[in-house]
């Protein structure tokens, strides 16, 4: 970790149903490179909102965003940054139920000069470091929760990330499992010094960041 | 995988649908290869049959011309004048005429024996009929096939029996399907003494087919028109000009029922992959890359549809006409085919692109809240 901001917020507004609904309601925040943040609120708090607007899924209203260096409320297109930038983590996996654990991998890296060859390498390179290299041809369906979890991890990492955000990554698998993928969420940002953001609900699971924001009613709790 | 490979392997995810949806397409496809084989298989019968033979062109009444009087038939008299027109070696007169053998129908043509040459007939067996005023008949192999008669049998022809002398082949199913026999016989028959519906020319060599033909025309204006080409068939005969608009109506009812067809099938499939088109907008692929593959998806189904739909109307065809009476050639060319895929391309596309749009105008953030 050093201390540059990789993520800086300023009096970020966001709100839904033609401004009825205040999602974000001036959040402030900085996060420096290589950080371990963990965001947690209750539901409807605004820390997925946040999650969003970080990973270019969403764009301001008002406010001030810049993420590695990129100004996202004066971007148009966003794709290109969230292909280079930005990794997710989903509660749920969201794997392709048609293609195997190799191909869902390669899935954020079309488009980004890499050929069918390179695709698998890399691919494959992922999900040793996530120790699936030999279910590389299975279907997600004959996978179990936390090994689907972990293909999600090497499809985050695909384009290698500055930041991997993680929305619930533990949601909805068992204690044993949300266990293993924690601990290799940890050792992704310890080894890899890579940026981590991860929405939680949970105490326990937040307390494994280097530091944990409270979200509650669109804004940072001090 | 190579993004092509991707595309094309999305539609067989759901597989009952992709088959109901390549079988609706297919059939649009099917029936326009099958009238495509029809059409193009009549044109080359035409064009053969301006070919066949010693004939250069052939005469027939202008029935076009406002002069005309409506009626086909042109009279024998003008024969002999063409024979004798420049540049024109021969002229044969020729009849034509249907009946009813053992049930089933014949096609006849009369023409004189001197003349059988201008049909282009080859007898195969037995040999030509030799007077004009003897009851023999001539048959062509499909003709003698279909009616199951041989050299030597005879048939009855309104009332009269006739013998058939031999059988004749052109290598032309319109030709090789009739009957030939002496050109009064048939008029007789017809009670159209001094009448003949077509005139076979052949011209001088060295001379100018279409001088010729354009001088016969001018000869005698708005009565007779000639034949040296199809363009020439089908500006004198509107029924192949028929046959093709009715074709192309059909192929166009074809695009739009498969078009809806595709839009329903796609929607349905971007209806129920939303949540995954978020993911694909998360990890950074760009609005035109998800529409190119929901359209690409839609491409690949129809092209499937238009493989099955060839390969079904070629067979379809072929097992309809074994079983017509009526013998129509049927033609299929790599022409035909290349007609077709490109319709299937022309429905994938059309039926593709409103929920490829709808698909990569998706918001990523609404596509991932997706239940």
């Amino acid at each position: 970790m050093n201390n540059e901001n990789i993520v800086e917020i300023n009096n970020l507004k966001k709100g839904f149903d033609k401004g009825r609904i205040k999602a974000l309601n001036g959040i402030d925040l900085q996060i420096r490179k290589g950080e371990f943040v963990s965001i947690i609120g209750p539901s409807g708090s605004g820390k997925s909102t946040l999650l969003n607007m970080i990973g270019a899924l969403d764009t301001a209203d008002e406010g001030l965003i810049r993420v590695d260096g990129n100004d996202l409320s004066q971007k148009n297109d966003l794709s290109d940054f969230r292909s280079k930038k930005i990794g997710f983590i989903f509660q749920l996996h969201n794997l392709i139920p048609n293609l195997n654990v190799l191909e869902n991998v390669t899935i954020p890296m079309y488009g980004n000069g890499y050929n069918s060859k390179q695709m698998s390498a890399r691919a494959m390179k992922l999900l040793k470091y996530v120790k699936l290299q030999d279910k590389a041809t299975r279907k997600p369906t004959e996978l179990s929760g936390g090994e689907r979890q972990r293909v999600a991890i090497a499809r985050a990492l695909a384009n290698k990330p500055s930041i991997v955000l993680a929305d619930e990554p533990t949601g909805s698998l068992d204690s044993k499992n949300g266990q293993m993928i924690l601990k290799r969420l940890k050792e992704l940002h310890e080894k890899e010094n890579v940026t981590l953001i991860m929405v939680t609900h949970d105490m326990n699971v937040a307390s494994m960041a280097d530091r944990t924001i409270k979200v509650l009613d669109g804004k940072i709790q001090t | 995988m190579s993004f092509i490979k991707l595309m094309a392997k999305n539609p067989f995810r759901n597989r009952a649908r992709l088959a109901l949806s390549v079988i609706g397409i297919a059939i649009g496809i099917a029936t326009i290869v099958a009238l495509g084989m029809v059409t193009d298989g009549l044109k080359l019968s035409v064009e053969e049959q301006l070919k066949t033979g010693g004939a250069d062109f052939v005469v027939v009444k202008n029935t076009t011309s406002e002069s005309s009087s409506g009626s086909e038939a042109i009279n024998e008299k003008r024969v002999d004048e063409i024979s004798k027109m420049n540049g024109v070696k021969q002229a044969a007169g020729i009849s034509t005429s249907g009946m009813t053998v053992n049930g089933d129908r014949l096609n006849l043509a009369g023409v004189n024996s001197k003349d059988l040459n201008m049909l282009g007939a080859k007898i195969t067996q037995g040999k030509a009929f030799s007077a004009d005023d003897k009851n023999e008949l001539i048959l062509g192999k499909l003709a003698s096939d279909r009616l199951k008669k041989k050299v030597g049998d005879t048939v009855t022809l309104n009332g009269n029996k006739y013998t058939i002398t031999g059988i004749f082949e052109t290598g032309n199913v319109n030709l090789d399907s009739i009957g030939a026999l002496p050109l009064k016989k048939l008029q007789k028959m017809d009670e159209e003494d001094g009448k003949v519906y077509m005139i076979y020319v052949k011209i001088n060599s060295g001379q100018d087919l279409k001088t010729v033909s354009k001088s016969v025309e001018k000869a005698y204006p708005g009565e007779l028109t000639s034949l040296a080409s199809l363009e020439d068939y089908q500006k004198a005969d509107n029924s192949l000009n028929m046959i093709e608009t009715a074709t192309m109506a059909i192929s166009l009812l074809a695009i739009i029922v498969g078009g809806i067809g595709i839009i329903n099938t796609m929607i349905m499939s971007v209806f129920e992959r939303t949540r995954e088109i978020g993911v694909l907008k998360s990890v950074g692929w760009k609005s035109r890359r998800i529409l190119g593959m929901i359209l690409g998806e839609s491409i690949v189904l129809t092209l499937i549809a238009g493989m099955v739909g060839i390969i079904l109307g070629f067979i379809g065809i072929e097992v309809i006409m074994n079983f017509s009476e009526i013998p129509i050639p049927l033609t299929f060319t790599p022409v035909l085919a290349l007609k077709a895929l490109g319709i299937a391309i022309l429905v994938g596309i059309i039926g593709g692109l409103y929920p490829a749009i709808r698909a990569s105008r998706l918001a990523p953030t609404e596509a991932l809240r997706y239940e």
